[in-house]
């Protein structure tokens, strides 16, 4: 693909991986740092780019994953995995504490809502050195990893400790401070705050909109979940009926089995093909003993007493494929049945909440923030907004996306730059294909060890020992890794390769073609006449070529023979035994 | 005193086990035995490098890669293999005993091979005790050998040919012909054996001018072989006639740029 045409595009090219992550992690630069059993820096090469690798490695939909090329192969190298693996050695043995980031800008910042969007913003621009504010209405920060994802996906020690580390950073964040109510547009403005960044999510359930709906023993997911979190009592009863097909409907059945419900079951208008939720999650539980009932919808919900008795239902059949590209649901008249339930969760998705907003940031029905998509302005000069109060309900990784986007532009907006141009988030992924058929196959590396070092209870020695073992797992994993992009950019100053380049010395070249022929990257080619050229977009740095160019005209630019040979004398000059 | 070997492991970035301090060679904790030397790719490892080691009097070169088939440069470690290869051969050529190369692989996080391939080597070398080149007594006749053998290593035709091993024997050239890894090997035997030979006699003639019989008495060659040589080098640019004595032709060696 051509690229010179397009001006914003930058040269630069990223592995799949990375060009599929809305936050841009330079996963290929980890897995190198893994591969040596870097686990430390492994992790902070994830901050890097994002605030929550514990988080992620545990409930990311890993499009990462999705799109690596070692599937060409046998399967995608257990990216998420080894992310979680990676976070969680390193806070079980002390998180590295960061030191406090002067704040060298005067600007202030505020930002609404502690959730995955609200809380990237805040880490982003405080490295920069900005003073940073969170305003967030609940009682924790996290958003949705706090008070949605459940603990028994998500811990929620661990959101806490990455979220310490963004207040170690000196991000300050205030809870129980309601945007709309406590705090509005113009006294955040009035009281020196030169940008707001607005991520206060999609909580709101959406309705049925059937008869019934208000009985009580009729629990909105979301808020089922948030009561849940907090510790609140709550009565589930003996018969759940969850409905929906999401992340939120598994996660409130799973829940509810958890709280003693003796039958749950997730009804779902369209087949199991169609469910939103992540495929592993929807197999666990399965496992755990969820039952599905498909192609059906609610019409009523029928109560006695003013307790749920049951759901009055209508079967579904699949129609055309819809705008989404799955296929529409119709009822199919005459085929009302009633399911019998003391609970009902309707899971049917989140809409923003967005009645305490000032109306000139909604759209025009209102239902979320109107945002420039690449700078994610909104009407209102300063007032960025990201996150599912803007996409409507999405994932963590998007509204890391979008807070690193926002960041960037705040940082733009207050130092009086462009906003527009030469962003990061248009690079383009790698072009380079490798010989997939020069590739061993070694699928059988693939595991996800079901050892969890958090809850076994082992000795000292033992729990070392194991640590080894899943160490050295964890390194082979990282093997299969294909190394997609030129480099891995975990690199420069980290003494792993020294972003080398091939130089040709184009008075010394013959064309012989025997760097092109030894080069892994296909990053050696001929000019018109005949002389060797590096593609330094393509070039690893390896110096296969200057090791074996027969003219010697082919040297690196910064490990050359001369230097390695220094190397040599230097060590054994050093005379020791 | 014990015989403490001088052992240069040439690494590849990606078999280093976490933990070895390669910044500061002389403290090297974990291996103590060897002196580490770092590469991206084992394949980088330039043949006229390992030869310049062991000009240098170290008593052993082990280059250490990734397992094959994986390389983080897809066949790197391969072309490493070609190299040590063809090295084996151009050193059986100088009196230094072959075995002090070494390839073998290892991955990075395999914490008890490593160190055992360490051993197993270090052993070998303390076995053939320390290199006729080590420093002050260093062998006069297997250095120039060995002086030869760089030579040749850095000469176009060795490289070449090691380089384009893969290719000739795996693909066809445009005639439709294949070389068959036998066929290949005896070829490098004798690009290496005359390669070698060249350029010893290249350094020989640089000191001074010197007869086809003076010198296939030092190489232990029959005048005729030498003769050829010395056509073939002619051509090359790489000898000229210096003068005649009587009617001795004397040859002395040009600068090769
Ligand atoms: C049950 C469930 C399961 C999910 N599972 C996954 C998953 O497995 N993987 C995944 O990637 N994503 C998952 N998601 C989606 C993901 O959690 C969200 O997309 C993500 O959290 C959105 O981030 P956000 O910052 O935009 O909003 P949120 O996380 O919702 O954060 C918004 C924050 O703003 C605060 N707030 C709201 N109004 C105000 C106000 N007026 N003033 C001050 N603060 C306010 C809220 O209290 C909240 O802390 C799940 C969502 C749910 C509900
Ligand atoms: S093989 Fe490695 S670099 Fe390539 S997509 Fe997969 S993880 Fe990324
Ligand atoms: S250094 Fe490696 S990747 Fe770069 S041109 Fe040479 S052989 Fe190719």
């Amino acid at each position: 693909m051509a690229t010179d045409s397009c001006a914003i595009k930058s040269k630069r090219r990223f592995p799949p991986c990375r060009g599929a992550c809305p936050a841009g992690v330079n996963v290929q630069g980890y897995i190198a740092l893994l591969q040596q059993g870097r686990f430390n820096e492994a992790v902070e090469l994830i901050r890097k780019s994002m605030p929550f690798p514990a988080i992620c490695g545990r409930v990311c939909f890993s499009p990462c994953q999705d799109a690596c090329s070692r599937k060409n192969v046998d399967q995608p190298v257990g990216i998420r995995y080894l992310k979680k693996l990676a976070a969680d050695i390193e806070r079980e043995q002390g998180r590295i504490k960061p030191d406090p980031i002067p704040k060298t800008r005067k600007e202030k910042v505020a930002i609404v809502g502690a959730g995955p969007a609200g809380l990237s913003v805040a880490y982003e621009l405080a490295k920069l050195g900005y003073p940073v504010t969170v305003f967030e209405s609940m009682p924790r920060p996290g958003g949705m990893m706090q008070y949605g994802i459940p603990e028994f996906r998500l811990q929620k020690y661990v959101v806490a400790n990455e979220i310490a580390y963004i207040q170690d950073l000196g991000v300050e964040i205030k809870t129980g401070v309601k945007f709309g109510k406590d705090i509005q547009l113009d006294t955040l403005q009035s009281s020196g705050y030169k940008a707001v960044f607005i991520a206060n999510g999609a909580s709101l359930n959406r309705k049925l909109n059937v008869p019934g709906e208000d009985l009580e023993g009729v629990l909105p997911a979301v808020a089922f979940l948030r009561h849940v979190s907090l510790k609140e009592r709550v009565d589930v009863g003996e018969k759940v009926a969850v409905i929906g097909g999401g992340n939120s409907a598994v996660d409130a059945a799973r829940t509810s089995l958890r709280l003693g419900a003796k039958e749950v079951t997730i009804l779902y208008r369209r087949s199991r093909k169609e469910m939103p939720a992540l495929p592993h999650e929807i197999e666990a539980a399965e496992r755990e003993g969820i039952k599905f009932y498909f192609l059906v919808s609610p019409k009523q919900i029928i109560g006695e007493g003013g307790r749920i008795k049951a759901i009055e239902c209508l079967r579904m059949k699949l129609g055309e494929p819809d705008e989404s590209g799955r296929r529409r649901p119709m009822p199919i008249p005459g085929t009302e049945h009633t399911y019998e339930a003391d609970t009902v969760i309707p899971a049917i998705g989140q809409i923003p909440e967005t009645s305490g907003l000032p109306s000139v940031l909604l759209d025009e029905r209102a239902r979320a923030i109107l945002v420039d998509p690449s700078t994610l302005e909104t009407r209102i000069p300063g007032v960025f907004a990201g996150g599912d109060i803007v996409t409507g309900p999405a994932s963590i990784v998007e509204a890391i996306g979008a807070g690193k986007r926002a960041a960037t532009s705040i940082d733009r907006y207050l130092n009086g730059k462009d906003l527009r141009s030469e962003r990061e988030e248009e690079i383009e992924e790698t072009t380079w294909v490798k010989d997939w058929e020069m590739i061993a196959k070694k699928p059988e590396r693939y595991t996800t060890p079901s050892i969890d070092i958090g809850r076994q209870r082992v000795s000292f020695e033992e729990a070392d020992e194991l640590l080894v073992k899943i160490k050295e797992r964890a390194m082979s994993e990282a093997q299969r890794c294909l190394e997609c992009g030129p480099c891995s950019e975990c690199l420069e100053g980290e003494g792993l390769c020294e972003g080398d380049k091939a130089v040709v010395d184009e008075t010394l070249c013959t064309g012989c073609n025997v760097c092109a022929v030894v080069c892994p990257s296909g990053a050696m080619k001929k000019n018109e006449v005949g002389i060797a050229q590096v593609d330094e977009e393509l070039c690893k740095g390896c110096g296969i070529c200057s090791a074996s160019c027969p003219e010697r005209a082919v040297t690196m630019r910064r490990i050359t023979n001369d230097q390695i040979m220094t190397r040599v004398l230097s060590v054994l000059g050093g005379g020791i035994g | 005193m014990m015989f403490r070997p001088r052992i240069i492991c040439f690494i590849c970035n990606w078999s280093l086990p976490a933990g070895v301090d390669v910044a500061s060679p002389t403290t090297i904790h974990a291996y103590p035995k060897i002196h580490v030397v770092q590469v991206m790719c084992v394949g980088r490892v330039d043949p006229a490098v390992v030869l310049g080691t062991f000009a240098k009097g170290a008593d052993g070169v082990l280059v250490i890669g990734c397992h094959p088939p994986d390389c983080h440069y897809i066949y790197g470690n391969l072309q490493a293999e070609r190299k040590v290869k063809m090295l084996k051969k151009l050193l059986s050529l100088t009196g230094l005993e072959q075995e002090r190369l070494r390839l073998d692989w290892a991955y990075a996080y395999e914490i008890e091979r490593f160190p055992k391939i360490i051993d197993d080597f270090r052993n070998l070398v303390i076995a053939l005790g320390p290199s006729p080149l080590a420093e002050e007594k260093a062998d006069s006749n297997i250095l120039l050998n060995i002086k030869a053998a760089k030579a040749a290593a850095e000469d176009f035709r060795l490289r070449v040919l090691v380089g384009r091993e893969r290719e000739l024997t795996e693909k066809e050239n445009m005639f439709g012909e294949k070389i068959s890894q036998k066929e290949f090997d005896v070829l490098l035997h004798e690009v290496v054996e005359a390669e070698f030979i060249r350029h010893k006699i290249h350094l020989l003639t640089k000191e001074k001018p010197m007869s086809v019989k003076e010198i296939a008495a030092i190489v232990n060659m029959k005048p005729a072989l030498v003769l050829r040589h010395i056509v073939n080098m002619r051509r090359k640019g790489m000898i000229a006639l210096d003068h005649v004595d009587r009617t001795t032709l004397l040859y002395k060696a040009l600068e090769v740029q």
